[in-house]
C-alpha cells in the first residue's frame, strides 16, 4: 500500500538540514485526492486526501487534511483527521484534530481540540520509518 | 503560592524597570499577531497569488482548484484549475483541464483549455483541445491540436466534477483508529 512513498520518506526524514529546496504552498481552493511527496516544506491551505511525506508540513488555518502524515516536523494549525509520525510536532490553538500524533517532542497551544491520542516514540522509531505500521488499539 | 505568582512578578518588574518591560508586554501580543498572520494571507493573497507546487513536490492523484496553479514538480494525476502554469522541469502525466494552460514543461496526457501557450521548452506528447492557442518555436508536440474546445459539451466544463470520489488510500486505517479511540 505504502511501497510507492517508501523512498521519499526514508530520504525526507534523513535529508541534510542545510539542503532547502524550494517550499509549495496548497491555497485553500486547491483540493487534492491522493498521496504527496515532498522533499521540501509543504504548507496546506486546502484540502488534501490522502497521504503525505514532507520534510516539514504545515497545515494552515483553514487546511483539512484526512490520510497519514510522515514528516520530520509538523505543524498543524488546521483540521486533520489520521495520523502524524513525526519527531517534532506543533499543534496549535487552531488545530481541530482526530487521530493519533506519533512523536519525539510535542507542544499543544491551548485552545486546540484533539481528540486520540499523542504515543511517545524514541528517535530512531522516526529514522527507520520506512513503512507506517498499523495502529494496535 | 510563589509558582503561581511568578508570571506576575517579572511583569511587575518589568513595567517598573526600563530594559525588560517590552518582553512581557510583547508576548500577549504577539500570539494574537501569530494566530492572525497564517489567517490573513489566504484571504489576502488567495486571490492572487498561485498555489505552488514546487519541485521537490510529487503528488499522485488528482488535483482541482477554483484558482491558479503553479506546478514546478511532478504530477502523475489529472490537474483541474483556472490558469494552470506548468513550468520547466515540471512533468504532468494525465490532462491538464483550465481556462488558460501556460506550457513550458512536459505534459504526458492532455490538454483541454480554452486557452494554450506552449512555450519554447514545452514538451506535449497527447492532444491538445483548445479554442486558442499559442506555439513558441522550440516546442515539441507529438498528438493532434483541436480547436474543439467548449464546442463538444466535453469533461472540462466544470472545475469542481472530481469531488464524488468515493474515500479510498488511508481508509481502513482511519476508520479503524476512530473506531478504537
Amino acid at each position: 500500500m505504502f511501497a510507492l512513498s517508501r523512498r521519499p520518506d526514508a530520504r525526507a526524514l534523513s535529508a541534510p538540514r542545510g539542503v532547502e529546496l524550494p517550499p509549495s504552498y496548497l491555497r485553500s481552493s486547491l483540493r487534492i485526492r491522493g498521496v504527496l511527496e515532498a522533499e521540501c516544506e509543504l504548507t496546506i491551505g486546502g484540502v488534501v486526501i490522502g497521504r503525505i511525506a514532507a520534510l516539514k508540513l504545515v497545515i494552515a488555518p483553514g487546511g483539512h487534511v484526512e490520510g497519514d502524515i510522515v514528516a520530520r516536523e509538523v505543524v498543524i494549525a488546521g483540521s486533520l483527521k489520521g495520523r502524524v509520525f513525526a519527531p517534532t510536532v506543533a499543534v496549535e490553538e487552531t488545530a481541530h484534530i482526530d487521530g493519533r500524533i506519533f512523536h519525539h517532542t510535542i507542544s499543544v497551544a491551548r485552545g486546540a481540540h484533539f481528540d486520540g491520542r499523542m504515543p511517545w516514540r524514541p528517535i530512531s522509531y522516526f529514522e527507520t520509518l520506512d513503512q507506517l505500521p498499523e495502529t494496535q488499539p | 503560592m510563589t509558582i503561581f505568582n511568578r508570571n506576575d512578578k517579572p511583569a511587575d518588574t518589568g513595567t517598573s524597570g526600563a530594559a525588560p518591560a517590552p518582553k512581557p508586554a510583547a508576548q500577549p501580543v504577539a500570539q494574537p499577531q501569530a494566530a492572525a498572520q497564517p489567517l490573513s494571507p489566504p484571504a489576502k493573497t488567495g486571490a492572487s497569488m498561485p498555489s505552488v507546487i514546487s519541485k521537490a513536490l510529487k503528488i499522485t492523484g488528482q488535483l482541482e482548484s477554483t484558482e491558479d496553479i503553479q506546478i514546478d514538480g511532478e504530477i502523475d494525476g489529472d490537474v483541474r484549475g483556472v490558469g494552470v502554469k506548468i513550468g520547466n522541469n515540471a512533468k504532468v502525466k494525465g490532462t491538464v483541464y483550465g481556462d488558460e494552460v501556460e506550457l513550458a514543461g512536459t505534459i504526458d496526457g492532455k490538454i483541454e483549455a480554452k486557452k494554450v501557450i506552449l512555450n519554447g521548452t514545452a514538451r506535449m506528447s497527447g492532444d491538445v483541445v483548445h479554442q486558442d492557442i499559442k506555439i513558441e518555436s522550440g516546442a515539441f508536440i507529438d498528438g493532434h491540436l483541436k480547436p474543439e474546445f467548449g464546442k463538444t459539451a466535453s469533461k472540462s466544463a466544470s472545475v469542481s466534477t472530481l469531488k464524488p470520489v468515493a474515500t479510498t488510500g488511508t481508509s481502513p486505517a482511519d476508520k479503524a483508529a476512530e473506531a478504537r479511540h
